[in-house]
């Protein structure tokens, strides 16, 4: 392709309007078809494609070769440490409690001397890739994990870092890479939505804006689940009916078909508005009983239960895979509400917590979706919006550190087993092959067969991209 | 005969560069002659004509009355029109009856409630501010003031050219014209449209951007916003204009004005508000005053380090990288200011500064080598101050930094001086006029030591971590107070600031790295490159003038566009908001054009700029009372074929109802639409109109968006309109529909009818304004009559669900009781809260479920799950109380009875404990409390509390809280029966959706 992805359906006006309202109920041309035209469908699914009419989330491929066709996100939300994780740094040791050599950088609060790390590291695996003793069992599907240790983002405060890793903009209203993702590939089933956020407890901060669809059309923005809730229908709103028993609907929709149908004989031109909205209730009434077996964790067999531990991270985790096998595009799990990784304090004994909370689900997942043959094309990213200081905050915490930190590919054309990038010898900023946030997601969309400088949406006079004006793909995490 | 997509499209040619149409003047075209002269009812038909013909395609036959009054009354108020209305347009046989629906409509108060949410969309409007940090209140007290004044000026046709002005500068100009009281501010709420955008955490740029943003797309469809880091890459908006426009809102400050208006009753409890409202304000005005002085001494003693850190600006964070700054860390807000007036001073030569400025020319490896020889030249100046010239005679610096030093050695002695003077005696000025002049730097009213007049929004960057948090936490007791219901209604202006300066550009955006200064003036790309620069205060009245103004080429044709766009689901410009290069041109310029020069003019009714003249002239031409279903076999395919998405407009576009319209259609069919017009934010679940609904930015109810609702954050020229199965879900499964299902069969009208098939032709009259035919009576017939599916097992209600409150209020410790109990106000089926949002906008967080719930905001809101004894006796209680979150401080949980006082207490962080007595003493009437609190904080306070009662010895009586766990007393929420069910399907039904 030679042409940025909008270049090519810029050439006809018709198409321009179409995709700057993604062409939903919009007269006779289909979105699909679109597409098609625009060369990102292949022959074959274009005839497939054009059956499911107006529907903005219809699955379409990549335009490009994809090493992966689904994401899942474990947002460790509030900062996780690397050098206490998986970027080791023995000379902290050395110049424990003594300012660093050269100096610290400017963070959002007081920072003193440096703080070693209070766990061990290990080699793991083939690789020998060292992990701490914070994530024992994640290490041990090592071998599968790109590390990447030299990220960086822009500043040292949540909400706009949050932004940044989500959106690729640290204060505008932009859509979130969950959002850009559905938009590209639409999503596998329609029964149920395709891209979903689930956080335990509640929101994180930044609320909504984090799975946002920005200017987007709203179908593709997160579905905010809270796995805590008891019960389905506070997981997915209007999922089920507690006042009319499942025949009696049936037979609503039976006579809701029959009156729809007489409607467009009474019309004298065939309208796919109105037939779109047909098929969204046999859609939806299908949606009922698969989101509600989709969420059902508890049928899956002990062993597997096991695997993921009984607590609300693991629950999340299984049901994630249970949500990826069932073709929803993107799913980001993040560690619950507020941002409980932020240990400005006591980072041992909170880290502690924390990564016991963290490790066993997220090394389920990695070993179940490969146990499944999943994990070869499900692209697996594991991390926070930034990492922590290796110098001290009040005595026993690390303050935030967007000059360096670690995050963890695994999947869908990831080189396992491999470490890209290092910070400099205490862990305070990345100075080794450096990765923006802006590459990092140019990487994942290049591994979903996207092209990040010609995959664009026209907004408000200009070609919007989820890494703006810059990003490069790291060819060097790429198997 | 098929033609080409791109041939008809591209008849008007692409302009590139300089030459876009839209910047050329508004021409007056002639009306074009057409040969099929029996169509046409006005000129606006000549011109689609003229296309029409020119590509070979013929309009289409008229629509039928019955579909013309349903286009035209949902068109105007976004409801459908009443069987009786329907009635009488089908008899009216004049001439003039078309005329007389649409006049009727437009007097309508409905119709503002429909076009001014087109606006709201446009004006990004917002309940809420967005994300804020908790100290801060979340809802803007003043947006639905606006949101009425838009209302308002719709409905009584305030020309376009005045709504503009008044809303970018209505503190500038004289009262509404249209209010009969001097002392009527209410025209201040139109300001609303500058002060509604997200608060971006306080970050100044971004403020200003949005406002920038909302105005120039709103009013000119330009995309001044790409020109903030660089020359717009198409259109000719050089960076420039966007830093000319940045120093016009750069120098306002905001300000909460109450609104005194004739139309506004005070509220007994006026008083009562007022002096808690006094009260809050003296607290933040001392705190605020004492955090000033003592920021400025602090300043004040700092001058050197300050200076010194001018030298590294560019290095400096902007408020975006926030550090937690203490009491004596440079401030990079106060660094910026002394750039800033360093920069003035060296536009001239100033006689304190000129030699800064003569030295910080020099590149720094030359420094050395050249300075003696400019300090020696400067010094020799008459004009200089002596204090300053002795300074500089008396040093050698080797380098900027020295410089600094020498300037803040000289200010340092002067601060001393005035301290000593001070202490001799009241005094007004040092003696010396030299050290006077050098006091004035530091002490005069715009000082770069100073913190410049405004509110503290406006100003929260200049103080330290610990002043921050306590300002914000000041100032939102007192927006939340004014919440209260006995406040007055608020506008939230601009005030033009007393000093203004112009902006300097930010080099790619970057607010560290600032290039030329640039004159607060309009655009170059509508009034060329000599346009003068503004002169009044910040411009911003020059500005809203400009924009307002006849000879601008954008405003009329843009909102020409906009009201054609509503009319005929797409504009004759496909991109409202973009007019630039890259936009599709016009599919009917001169029409475009046309209608402008009419818009501009003095209608027949009235004045010019009247919205309403417009609609009125477009309404009742031919090509807008088109059939949008052709009857001609064959024709139709040719046509599609030629024109897929029917620019050229040979037939009428079939339109779905957008979110509003379908919930006030709702409504409306049951009879239980709320016309009451304006006021605070409604509830989604209540039966007022929609643009009265609460509209929360940071927790945009999921309806809203399953229904392409306008996002919140953004200006947003057209809507979505997309097909997804959580739209179907909505109308099968939730509450709102299936109630309406209910209200519909159960209203009085319906239900007064016997006979099944009049019943049936009764209900067809009430949602589609028509009578069934014999087939679909039959259908209907058949559906209800159908015996019942074999497992009617309605929800199992145990006896004892009635004996349960669920509410709020507080433990009083010293009483042992709760007081202040109310009940929670809404249930979802689930859960008791305050409304269908949770968080509720008043009673945030608390719940109740079955098996627990979550705690209240504070302790004035603990959750209480209340039992009441049927009878006397004793009852044993068993259950578990479980927090399980390590995060927060977990809850405090409470068991009280009103005979006994509290029985036991528990304080939980992830923790559990058993809650079991035996036995309990009660006399009927006697309640006990299961109390939840937030303990000391808000984070993470969701519980479990599964508990039993049961009557101990003779008698009996079991209840279990969470199998009697139900909602409103009354069936309401019961299962449907046959006529309610099918009355559900009725408005599931595309008919009921869709506009022909």
């Amino acid at each position: 392709m030679s042409e940025p992805f909008r270049e090519q359906m810029l050439r006809s006006p018709s198409r321009r309007e179409l995709l700057s309202r993604c062409g939903m109920g919009l007269g006779s041309m289909a979105f699909a078809t679109l597409l098609g035209d625009a060369g990102l469908l292949t022959a074959a699914a274009r005839g497939a494609e054009t059956a499911s009419m107006v529907n903005p989330l219809a699955a379409r491929p990549a335009p490009f070769r994809p090493r992966a066709k689904r994401v899942v996100h474990f947002f460790l939300n509030g900062g996780p440490s690397h050098v206490d994780t998986f970027d080791p740094k023995p000379a902290l040791q050395k110049f424990a409690g003594q300012p660093l050599p050269g100096g610290s950088l400017r963070t959002e609060r007081k920072t003193g001397g440096a703080l070693p790390s209070p766990f061990k590291f290990k080699k793991y695996g083939q690789s020998g890739i060292e992990v701490s003793d914070l994530f024992p069992r994640l290490a041990q599907c090592i071998d599968d994990v790109a590390v990447i240790r030299s990220m960086k983002a822009e500043v040292p405060n949540h909400e706009p870092s949050l932004m940044l890793m989500n959106c690729g903009d640290q204060q505008m209203a932009r859509p979130s890479v969950g959002a850009w993702v559905t938009y590209g590939l639409g999503t596998e089933n329609q029964n149920l939505p395709g891209f979903i956020a689930m956080s335990p407890g509640g929101y994180p901060i930044k609320e909504a804006e984090n799975w946002q669809s920005g200017f987007l059309p709203g179908v593709y923005q997160g579905t905010f689940v809270d796995p805590q809730q008891p019960t389905l229908d506070k997981l997915i709103e209007n999922i089920r009916n507690p006042r009319i028993p499942r025949e009696r609907q049936h037979a609503q929709l039976d006579l809701l078909h029959a009156l729809n149908v007489e409607h467009q004989q009474s019309k004298r031109r065939a309208d796919p508005q109105l037939e779109a909205r047909v098929q969204s209730f046999e859609l939806a009434y299908r949606m009922q009983s698969e989101a509600a077996e989709a969420f059902d964790f508890a049928s899956e067999p002990q062993n597997i239960r096991q695997l993921y531990g009984d607590s609300v991270h693991g629950r999340q985790a299984l049901i994630a895979r249970r949500l990826l096998e069932r073709g929803v595009r993107y799913v980001q799990l993040w560690h619950g509400a507020s941002q409980p990784w932020d240990s400005h304090d006591n980072i041992g004994p909170n880290h502690s917590r924390l990564a016991r909370e963290a490790d066993q689900p997220i090394a389920a997942l990695l070993t179940d979706l490969k146990q499944r043959g999943m994990l070869e094309d499900t692209l697996v990213l594991i991390g926070g919006e930034f990492g922590r200081t290796p110098v001290v905050e009040g005595g026993t915490g690390r303050d935030h550190n967007p000059y360096g930190f670690t995050v963890l590919l695994a999947g869908g054309g990831v080189r396992g087993g491999s470490v890209y990038g290092a910070t400099d010898d205490f862990g305070f900023q990345a100075v080794e092959k450096p990765v923006h946030v802006h590459d990092l997601h140019a990487t994942m969309l290049y591994l979903l067969g996207f092209d990040h400088e010609r995959f664009t949406y026209r907004y408000a006079g200009r070609d919007f991209r989820l890494t703006d004006v810059y990003g490069k793909v790291i060819h060097g995490v790429i198997a | 005969m098929v033609l080409s997509t791109v041939l008809i499209c591209c008849a008007a040619s692409r302009a590139v560069g300089g030459d876009l149409w839209a910047l050329k003047p508004v021409q007056d075209p002639p009306v074009p002659d057409v040969s099929l002269q029996a169509w046409p009812r006005t000129p606006i038909d000549r011109f689609i004509l003229a296309r029409l013909e020119a590509a070979g395609l013929e309009p289409s036959p008229e629509a039928d009355k019955r579909t013309l009054i349903r286009r035209a009354t949902y068109d105007l108020l976004g409801l459908p029109p009443t069987q009786e209305q329907v009635r009488a347009f089908e008899d009216d046989a004049s001439p003039t009856g078309f005329e007389k629906v649409v006049d009727r409509l437009l007097a309508s108060p409905q119709y503002g409630e429909r076009w001014g949410r087109y606006w709201l969309d446009l004006a990004r409007y917002s309940d809420t501010k967005g994300y804020v940090y908790d100290r801060e209140a979340t809802r803007f007290v003043h947006a639905h003031t606006y949101r009425d004044w838009v209302i308002r000026a719709f409905n009584q046709d305030l020309p376009y050219d005045q709504f503009l002005l008044r809303q970018i500068a209505a503190d500038k100009l004289p009262a509404d014209a249209c209010a009969n009281d001097a002392d009527d501010n209410s025209d201040l709420a139109a300001m609303g449209f500058l002060t509604v955008g997200r608060r971006f955490l306080g970050v100044t740029y971004d403020i200003i951007d949005d406002r920038i943003d909302a105005v120039v797309r709103t009013t000119q469809a330009l995309t001044v916003a790409c020109a903030r880091c660089h020359d717009h890459k198409f259109d000719p908006i050089p960076t420039e204009d966007y830093y000319s426009l940045y120093g016009v809102f750069a120098g306002t400050s905001e300000r909460l004005m109450p609104i005194h208006s004739p139309l506004a009753s005070r509220s007994p409890r006026f008083a009562e508000y007022e002096k808690g409202l006094k009260e809050r304000e003296a607290k933040l005005d001392a705190f605020f005053n004492s955090a000033k002085a003592d920021l400025c001494a602090r300043l004040r003693a700092r001058t050197s380090d300050y200076l010194q850190a001018v030298l590294r600006a560019d290095k400096l964070h902007t408020e975006i990288f926030y550090t937690i700054v203490a009491k004596d860390d440079l401030n990079p807000v106060i660094v910026r200011q002394w750039q800033a007036y360093l920069f003035q001073a060296g536009k001239r030569f100033d006689p304190i500064f000129a030699p800064w400025t003569a030295l910080a020319a020099v590149p720094a490896d030359q420094f050395a080598s050249r300075a003696p020889q400019l300090i020696h030249e400067v010094t020799a100046d008459a004009r200089l101050n002596p204090v300053v010239a002795k300074a500089f005679a008396d040093a050698a610096p080797t380098s900027m930094s020295d410089v600094a030093k020498i300037y803040g050695k000289l200010f340092a002695e002067v601060d001393q001086a005035w301290a000593t003077a001070l202490k001799a005696a009241a005094t007004q000025s040092l003696p010396d006029p030299n050290q006077e002049a050098l006091r004035q730097v530091l002490y005069a009213a715009d000082a770069p030591t100073s913190i410049p007049p405004g509110s503290v929004s406006d100003m929260e960057w200049f103080f330290d971590e610990e002043t921050r948090v306590k300002l914000q936490q000041l100032q939102a007791e007192i927006e939340k107070w004014d919440l209260d219901p006995a406040a007055p209604e608020f506008a939230l202006i601009l005030q033009d600031r007393a000093v203004q300066s112009n902006a300097r550009v930010f080099k790619r955006g970057n607010p560290a790295d600032r290039g030329a200064e640039v004159p607060r003036r309009y655009l170059r790309a509508v009034l060329g490159e000599d346009r003068k620069p503004f002169t009044s205060g910040s411009g911003r009245l020059e500005l809203a003038r400009a924009i307002a103004d006849r000879n601008n080429p954008l405003t009329a044709r843009v909102m020409v566009n906009r009201i054609w766009l509503h009319h005929f689901g797409a504009g004759i410009v496909r991109t409202p908001s973009d007019f630039g290069t890259r936009a599709d041109p016009p599919s009917h310029p001169e029409l475009l054009d046309w209608l402008a020069m009419r818009f501009m003019e003095p209608a027949a009714s009235g004045h010019a700029w009247s919205v309403k003249a417009l609609h009125r002239m477009i309404m009742l031409s031919a090509v807008y009372r088109q059939s949008s279903d052709d009857d001609a076999p064959g024709r139709d395919a040719a046509r599609t074929a030629a024109d897929p998405e029917n620019r050229l407009l040979f037939r009428f576009n079939r339109q779905r109802l957008d979110f509003e319209s379908m919930r006030d259609s709702l409504l409306a069919a049951t009879d239980e639409l709320d016309l009451t017009l304006g006021g605070a934010p409604s509830d989604l679940a209540s039966t007022r109109r929609s643009v009265y609904a609460l509209v929360d930015r940071r927790f945009l109810p999921g309806v809203l968006r399953a229904f392409d609702f306008a996002n919140p954050d953004l200006h947003i020229p057209q809507r979505s309109s997309t097909t997804v199965p959580q739209q179907a879900l909505f109308f099968l499964n939730s509450a709102f529909v299936m109630d309406r299902a209910r209200a519909l069969a159960h209203r009085p009208d319906v239900q007064r009818i016997t006979p099944p098939r009049d019943r049936i032709d009764k209900l067809y009259r009430l949602i589609y304004q028509r009578p069934p035919t014999s087939h679909q009576v039959d259908e209907a017939v058949q559906f209800i009559e159908a015996p019942p599916a074999p497992t009617p097992a309605a929800p199992t209600r145990t006896t004892g669900a009635g004996d349960w409150q669920y509410g709020y209020g507080a433990y009083d410790a010293v009483a042992q009781r709760v007081t202040g109990f109310k009940k929670l106000p809404y249930f979802t089926g689930d859960a008791w809260q305050g409304g269908s949002n949770w968080p509720d906008a008043k009673l945030g967080w608390a719940r109740l479920t079955a098996e627990g719930g979550h705690a209240g905001n504070d302790l004035q809101h603990a959750v209480v799950r209340r039992w009441a004894a049927p009878r006397d006796g004793a009852i044993a209680i068993s259950g578990r109380v479980v927090h399980e979150y390590e995060a927060g401080d977990g809850i405090r949980a409470l068991l009280v009875c009103n005979r006994g006082g509290l029985l036991a207490s528990w304080t939980l962080h992830n923790q559990s404990a058993d809650a079991n007595f035996s036995p309990v003493p009660v006399k009927q009437g006697d309640t006990v409390d299961f109390v939840v609190d937030f303990r000391n904080n808000l984070n993470n306070d969701m519980f479990t509390w599964a508990t039993q009662i049961k009557f101990v010895g003779a008698g009996g009586g079991e209840w279990d809280a969470r199998k009697d766990f139900s909602g409103a007393p009354t069936d309401a929420s019961g299962p449907l029966d046959p006529w309610e069910l099918y009355v559900q399907v009725l408005l599931c039904s595309n008919e009921f959706h869709f506009i022909d």
